[in-house]
């Protein structure tokens, strides 16, 4: 009966469990009344009443048969239950044993994982936060938007954010579409008065703002619409729970008790709860205060005195949100909110004449997510952190592919052991099952390392893309949690599947017949194309890091005519303290001296402009030059003496601005090089006559060239700069430069608290260094230099644990053909160049392949690269070189290996 | 068995596990042997006897496998397994400490008496 076992699988499919067991019940049962029937006929009954003696016994007998039935399907199922448990349990231990025996396989393996997973889980989480997760506490999230106005003007379609506070209302008071709407901003504002005062975001919101949340203040209240109602509102404030911890210790009797903040005082009748950030996750308020009672504030210094802030439609400073109701579609509340712009937009023509005619503007509304950066104006930094993304991804496919690779290579080497288990009658259903197992396990590992690499390691990324408080703990973070692990789980099963493929190929009879050196040695085309992918990924991202890191270097070598390191920038904030011209100029006078009190100060000087951050330009006159203004922007900065020797600028001819070009003496100005060239090409610029402002204007004589500055961009500046003497132009405005002995950001708190006590009154000076808005300008390729080159290392780290293992894998298996090799007289040199060869072979592949496809992407990098060509063939060069050196490293050991190859112990084994 | 006494709840599984200690027996076999063993006064219902074989096997304490009976009848034969083993030990010294208590305050019980 050879086919028994086939006919009973046969038979068991065929019936459906239930049926089974109550077959085997049935059995069972008779099989017992046979028995005691037998026994009751042998004491003396009949056959008759023993049948019913021993149905008897059951009870009733049809009840107790069903019962029975259904308890041994019952039974049945907790068994095979119980049964594929104890084969998972099984594949488990047998999976632990497997990794005891090979150490630096499993290390390999996970550590492969742990790098791809935690670069991934890392990158998660700052996308995630950037671009997909709505502000915490929101009541609807997915129900809440930014609201953006779309105008076309000259053709372009412009996107803005900022809607004047009338049309706010117009909104509010003609949409059907949105249960309701505010009006916000975030301001950079001082609170606290006197050497406390600090500089912290406040929360500008409209009193309907808090319905957005689900939020309670967990002290006091949160402010009403009679609160803030225009033209002044009331000036209550609502303390963050930070603030509220740090500056009051947490107090209660925090109520009522009053703060400045800006140049109003306002009265504290609330605290939020802990967490709550309103829509800035990332620069969390300190404070929320009623926009009617900010706006008089801003509006005094940038509105008419004919507007007023709540009317007006040409005074835009603050944004608007809106929840739409839940049984409105986004294209219906779109059509709506558009509907009711074009209406606003009319009224705004009627109040402003010269406002481009409703037709020619095509006004649209536009109701966008509430996560900023997914809205019409996204930002630079989540581009970039969409193409690091990207980046991540590859190096969790390299990643994939070296496990693949670890793991087919030992498929391999256990060939004859799953030859032999085949053999011996396990079915290729559960070896496949004992494999995936082992993949998973595998993952499991590299999923709990990469989740403590992306905490620690992860610190470096989040401070690039994410400030202050929106630094994620990954550990703690359930979705990013769940990232790492489907990335685990994903990377298991794909890198799972390649030895998969190889069981289904096992040829047992060749396999079991070769002895255990034998399959001898295999090249397996798809060990050697995963190899050859992964080379070439990392081809591609470190092209991508030599781009990134050269243009980079071409942003720093870019001559600045400034020294930014030893810089600091002190600005004056006045706060409602109002000082006549001449006080203003004695109160600039005593910070300047005591700057240059301090002994960490080198020098001082003044400043009217700062590069990169702010700019002043007036009308210039030259004689014998038509219009100076079309020959360019010239733009001026207003110093006192010490600036050239302060900023580090060299004077070319002439002098600097000096102690004698005060008010009431000749004018006097220093041109840039630039400057010199444009308006007197040729000639001798020193004593030229310049008319500042006005064609009118007494002659202000160039007394000095200095070497050009970058003041606009780094880039294509056309550095046509000047300098007036602070003394003779707005002298009553401005604030210092100030040269540090050391590094300006290590003495910038003692800087600002020595110059807090000149200050009079509420004003403050806010202090930074110049370094800052320097480094601003090169953020993008630093921060893809960066990214890049963590990445590519990493990448080809991974490429080179894979390349490694396999070579050194390839020896193992050649230890007999090298022996004879060795025995025949093959040199060490020869045998050595024998496995060299083979790793240089994938190099050469991967180079290729990588170069090409970095060539093909070029186009697409262009744009983000400094004066540097995505073809750079330096680039290009250095990377293939780095790839061959880390090849012939890779191959070195296991070629070491080779060279040693005896040919006796080759010959005698096995 | 209308004569026999009552069994306790939970007992059944004890006196069964107890039994297959001596080796693998059909479920009639154990029937007959508890049967014997108690001379006849402890009752157990048939039906009742395969519900307890079946939740123990469900549990893991028992394994069952069909066998042949020397008379030659096809018979389902049940054994411990290493947890039923366990179990009837923990079993059993939880019952003798219970017995042994619930006995000794009956007995200083009826000398007061």
């Amino acid at each position: 009966m050879r086919d028994a076992p086939k006919y009973r699988r046969l038979f068991e499919l065929r019936l459906g469990g239930a049926r089974r067991s109550a077959l085997d019940m049935d059995l069972e049962i008779e099989s017992h009344i046979a028995m005691r029937i037998a026994d009751l006929v042998r004491q003396g009954m009949t056959p008759e009443a023993a049948r019913i003696a021993a149905l008897a016994r059951f009870g009733n007998f049809d009840a107790a048969r069903a019962r029975l039935q259904a308890g041994a399907y019952q039974r049945d199922k907790m068994l095979s239950h119980r049964d594929r448990l104890g084969a998972v349990l099984a594949d488990v231990r047998y999976a632990v044993r497997q990794a005891r025996r090979t150490p630096g396989f499993v290390a390999a393996v996970v550590i492969t994982l742990a790098l791809g997973i935690g670069a991934n889980t890392a990158m998660f989480s700052i996308v995630d936060r950037l671009l997909f997760r709505a502000p915490a506490m929101l009541r609807n999230p997915s129900l809440t938007h930014r609201i953006y106005v779309a105008d076309a003007y000259r053709g372009q379609t412009s996107y803005s954010a900022y809607i004047p506070y009338a049309q706010y209302i117009d909104f509010t008071n003609s949409t059907t579409a949105f249960r309701r709407f505010a009006q916000v901003n975030e301001v950079d504002l001082p609170i606290g008065a006197g050497a406390e005062t600090r500089q912290m975001q406040v929360g500008v919101v409209t009193a309907s703002f808090f319905d957005f949340f689900d939020a309670p203040p967990v002290l006091g209240r949160y402010y009403t619409p009679a609160e803030d109602r225009p033209p002044n509102g009331t000036p209550v404030a609502v303390l963050s729970y930070g603030l509220w911890q740090t500056r009051y210790g947490g107090a209660r009797n925090v109520l009522g008790a009053s703060i400045e903040i800006g140049a109003t005082t306002y009265a504290i009748i609330g605290v939020a709860p802990r967490g709550f950030v309103g829509l800035w996750p990332g620069s969390p308020p300190a404070a929320f205060v009623p926009l009617a009672a900010y706006a008089p504030e801003i509006s005094a210094r940038m509105l008419g005195s004919g507007d007023r802030w709540w009317t007006t439609y040409g005074f835009t400073w603050a944004k608007v949100i809106a929840e739409r109701k839940p049984t409105v579609s986004l294209a219906t509340a779109t059509a709506d909110l558009s509907r009711a712009y074009a209406r606003s937009y009319q009224a705004a023509t009627a109040t402003n004449p010269r406002m481009q005619p409703l037709a020619l503007d095509r006004p649209r509304g536009i109701v966008a997510s509430i996560i900023s950066e997914r809205g019409p104006n996204e930002s630079n930094t989540a581009k970039v952190a969409m193409w690091i993304t990207g980046v991540a991804v590859l190096v969790w496919l390299i990643a994939c592919a070296n496990v693949a690779n670890l793991l087919l290579t030992r498929a391999l080497r256990r060939r004859r052991e799953i030859a032999v288990r085949l053999a011996l009658g396990v079915s290729r259903a559960r070896l496949a099952s004992q494999l995936l197992i082992e993949s998973f396990l595998f993952a499991l590992g590299g999923g709990v390392i990469g989740v403590v690499v992306a905490q620690s390691g992860g610190a470096l990324l989040r401070t690039q893309f994410l400030s202050g408080d929106a630094r994620p703990a990954v550990t703690t973070d359930g979705r990013t949690l769940l990232y790492a692990g489907a990335a685990a789980l994903l990377g298991g099963l794909l890198a799972g599947f390649a030895p998969l493929l190889q069981t289904q190929r096992v040829d047992l009879v060749g396999d079991l017949k070769a002895g255990v050196r034998e399959g001898t040695y295999q090249q397996s085309r798809l060990r050697v194309v995963l190899l050859v992918l992964q080379g070439a990924l990392s081809v591609v991202l470190l092209v991508g890091a030599g781009l990134f890191v050269r243009s980079l270097q071409e942003v720093n070598a870019v001559p600045l005519g400034f020294d930014a390191t030893h810089v600091l920038t002190i600005d004056l904030a006045m706060r409602g303290v109002a000082l006549d011209s001449a006080r203003e100029i004695a109160l600039r006078q005593r910070l300047l001296d005591a700057a240059g009190s301090i002994p960490d100060v080198t020098s001082a000087t003044r400043q009217l402009s700062v590069p990169f951050l702010s700019h002043w330009a007036v009308q210039l006159y030259v004689p014998g030059i038509d219009s100076v203004a079309r020959l360019g922007q010239f733009e001026l900065n207003a110093v006192s003496s010490d600036y050239f020797k302060t900023m580090g600028t060299r004077i070319i001819v002439g002098r600097g601005i000096g102690e004698a070009d005060r008010d009431g003496s000749p004018r006097a100005m220093v041109v840039s090089q630039s400057m010199a060239r444009m308006l007197w090409p040729g000639g001798n610029p020193i004593g030229q006559c310049v008319r500042v402002q006005a064609d009118t204007a007494p002659c202000t004589y160039v007394v000095g060239v200095a070497d050009d500055i970058k003041a606009r961009e780094i880039d294509n500046d056309p550095g046509l700069f000047y300098y007036l003497s602070a003394a003779q132009f707005h002298p009553d405005a401005g604030g210092l430069f100030v040269r540090t002995r050391g590094p300006a950001k290590d003495v910038q708190e003692e800087i600002r608290t020595h110059l807090q006590r000149v200050m009079p009154g509420m004003s403050y000076v806010e202090v930074w260094p110049m370094s800052e808005l320097v480094d601003e300008q090169s953020r993008s390729w630093r921060l893809g230099a960066t990214m890049f080159v963590v990445f590519g290392s990493l990448a080809l780290l991974i490429a080179a644990i894979g390349l490694y293992s396999v070579i050194a894998y390839n020896v193992a298996q050649r230890t007999h053909e090298l022996g004879v090799r060795a025995a025949l007289g093959a040199r060490i040199h020869d045998l050595m160049r024998l496995v060299v060869r083979e790793a240089m072979q994938v190099a050469v592949l991967g180079v290729a392949l990588g170069t090409a496809t970095a060539l093909v992407a070029s186009p697409w990098v262009a744009p983000l690269l400094f004066r540097e060509s995505p073809r750079d063939p330096w680039v290009f060069g250095i990377v293939a070189g780095v790839l061959f050196v880390v090849a012939a490293l890779a191959s070195f050991l296991p070629a070491q290996r080779a060279a040693r190859a005896d040919p006796m112990r080759a010959l005698r084994s096995d | 068995m209308d004569d026999g006494l009552p069994l306790l709840k939970g007992t059944l599984d004890l006196l069964v596990l107890k039994t297959l200690s001596w080796g693998p027996m059909h479920g009639y076999a154990i029937a007959t042997w508890l049967e014997e063993r108690s001379d006849g006064t402890l009752g157990v219902d048939d039906s009742a006897l395969y519900q307890a074989l079946q939740r123990m096997e469900g549990r893991g304490w028992l394994a069952a496998e069909w066998g042949t009976t020397d008379n030659n009848r096809r018979a389902r034969y049940y054994k411990l397994t290493a947890a039923g083993r366990r179990r009837l030990r923990d079993e059993s010294a939880t019952w003798m400490r219970y017995t042994q208590s619930v006995s000794s305050i009956l007995s200083l019980a009826s000398r007061t008496a």
